[in-house]
């Protein structure tokens, strides 16, 4: 029996007064690819957020693979991560995000090679020829020396998943990556998506709106509602037989939204 | 009182004198500007809550006091704590501590100007904070910057008279020198502000051009 690669135990969030996860757990195991679905706001992008690291947890413990994420050891005392063990901890997690996020100034290849570079010490020659590799996978080979200012938001999004898989992170996490597309856009991002989970076995944490995707991609769908899972199982249970009422109303007002499963 | 271009070109190797020391006070002078103005805009955002209280009450008090009373400190009552320091050193000093407060501004709304999606980038590619300062914040915060910083570098060329104050012969020195021997004060002051107006404009242009440039550079 393998363990889980990423373990969420009892996690709690709040912005100020509004608590955006409540007690949340969640094991993940390695391989697995992971759909989470829900309304806006039910906490499934912040769940991603803090395991990038971007939030703090409130409550809680996190484990990636076997080891503590927001806590370290320290004279045998459990204590709050300093930013070193938060470095070391983030170096298996990718993650790509709505809004791409490219670096602006830096030319495509340069997006891509720049944290192999400079977080582990990659000889230029070695960056570069493994970003061509990963820009080829794309799709987007011939737009290297381009800036991202001249391209499409579905090429920003393909480069920004380029440039966090040269990092060779064990999980990857998609943070509602093709919401900000327009509709004519959004499938040359999710086939570079469907490549990875067939290509690849890393460990994948995906926030989408794109149920048929979802129904596809995932192992496991995750329904969030209000900071906690209100069902979770096979995307075929979770999309054909919703068993909450709640699961049931937000896959209906999404289908009627025109989303198709 | 008509113009006498006779007088004029017999002072001019004067002005010219002045005039050299005037751009070499400007330009170091701008050159503390930039690095210590950086200094104390990311002392101001540093986590340590102490750093940035010193940091900013030292940047308002500097901020509140006129540049003149601070050449005269720097040059005239330093001197009595036993630090000498000569006309120029004490004028660039005070124009590039002065002026380092106002830049300091500058690059923080520079630096805040950067969304915060380039800080998560950077924190999801690993880079640590220095990494993400250097090639990712800096480096896109600085071309925003360059019209108020070639404004603020126009703007302490203008307040290089000062410094003939505490007896730096840079042009206004040179030209009040002129004056105060012949009593003719109308070709010294037209030339100084001549040349004052002609290297405004040329630094502006110039300005203009490099921030197109790096814009294209993008």
């Amino acid at each position: 029996m393998t363990n889980p690669i990423i373990r969420i135990k009892n996690i709690s969030k709040s912005f100020g007064a509004v608590r955006v996860l409540d007690g949340l757990s969640i094991d993940v195991m390695p391989k697995e690819r992971l759909a989470l679905i829900g309304p806006s706001g039910s906490g499934k992008t912040t769940i991603l957020r803090i395991l990038m690291t971007l939030e703090r947890i409130n409550d809680g413990h996190i484990e990636i693979d076997g080891e503590q994420l927001y806590h370290m050891q320290r004279a045998g005392q459990l204590v709050p991560a300093d930013e070193k063990h938060l470095a070391k901890a983030r170096q298996k997690i990718g993650m790509v995000f709505q809004h791409f996020n490219l670096f602006p100034h830096k030319s495509v290849i340069d997006n891509i090679t720049l944290a192999p570079i400079v977080t582990k010490g990659v000889a230029k020659p070695k960056a570069e020829k493994r970003a061509m590799e990963l820009l080829d996978m794309v799709g987007l080979a011939d737009k290297a020396r381009s800036m991202p200012s001249a391209l499409s938001g579905g090429q920003k999004q393909r480069v920004a998943i380029a440039r966090a898989l040269a990092l060779q992170p064990e999980i990857m996490l998609f943070d509602e990556v093709t919401s900000a597309l327009d509709p004519e856009l959004v499938e040359e991002v999710l086939s570079v998506l469907w490549q990875l989970s067939t290509e690849t076995d890393m460990t994948m944490l995906l926030v989408t709106h794109e149920m048929g995707f979802a129904h596809d991609f995932a192992h496991r769908v995750l329904f969030f509602d209000r900071g906690k899972i209100v069902e979770e199982g096979k995307p075929d249970d979770i999309f054909r037989q919703p068993k909450h009422e709640r699961t049931q109303a937000f896959l209906k007002k999404i289908l009627a939204a025109g989303h198709r499963i | 009182m008509e113009w006498n271009w006779t007088f004029a070109f017999a002072i001019l190797p004067h002005l010219l004198e002045g005039a050299k020391t005037t751009i070499l006070a400007t330009f170091l002078g701008f050159l503390i500007a930039i690095v210590l103005g950086l200094a104390m805009a990311l002392g101001r955002r540093s986590q340590q809550p102490w750093i940035a209280r010193a940091v900013g009450l030292c940047a308002d008090f500097i901020r509140g006091t006129p540049l003149l009373v601070q050449l005269y400190v720097l040059f005239f009552v330093l001197p009595n704590m036993g630090v000498v320091l000569s006309p120029l050193v004490a004028g660039v000093i005070g124009l590039g501590l002065h002026n380092a407060t106002y830049i300091a501004e500058v690059y923080r709304a520079g630096i805040e100007s950067i969304s915060r999606g380039q800080w998560e980038a950077s924190k999801a590619c690993n880079l640590g904070i220095s990494q993400t300062w250097r090639h990712i914040i800096i480096p896109q915060a600085i071309p925003p910057m360059i019209p108020a910083l070639a404004n603020y570098l126009i703007a302490m060329f203008k307040e290089t008279p000062l410094l003939s104050a505490i007896t730096v012969y840079e042009i206004m020195g040179e030209a009040l020198g002129a004056a105060s021997r012949t009593y003719r004060y109308l070709e010294p002051v037209t030339m100084v502000g001549v040349f004052f107006l002609i290297i405004s404009l040329v630094c502006a242009y110039f300005a203009r051009v490099i921030e197109e440039r790096v814009r294209i550079h993008q």
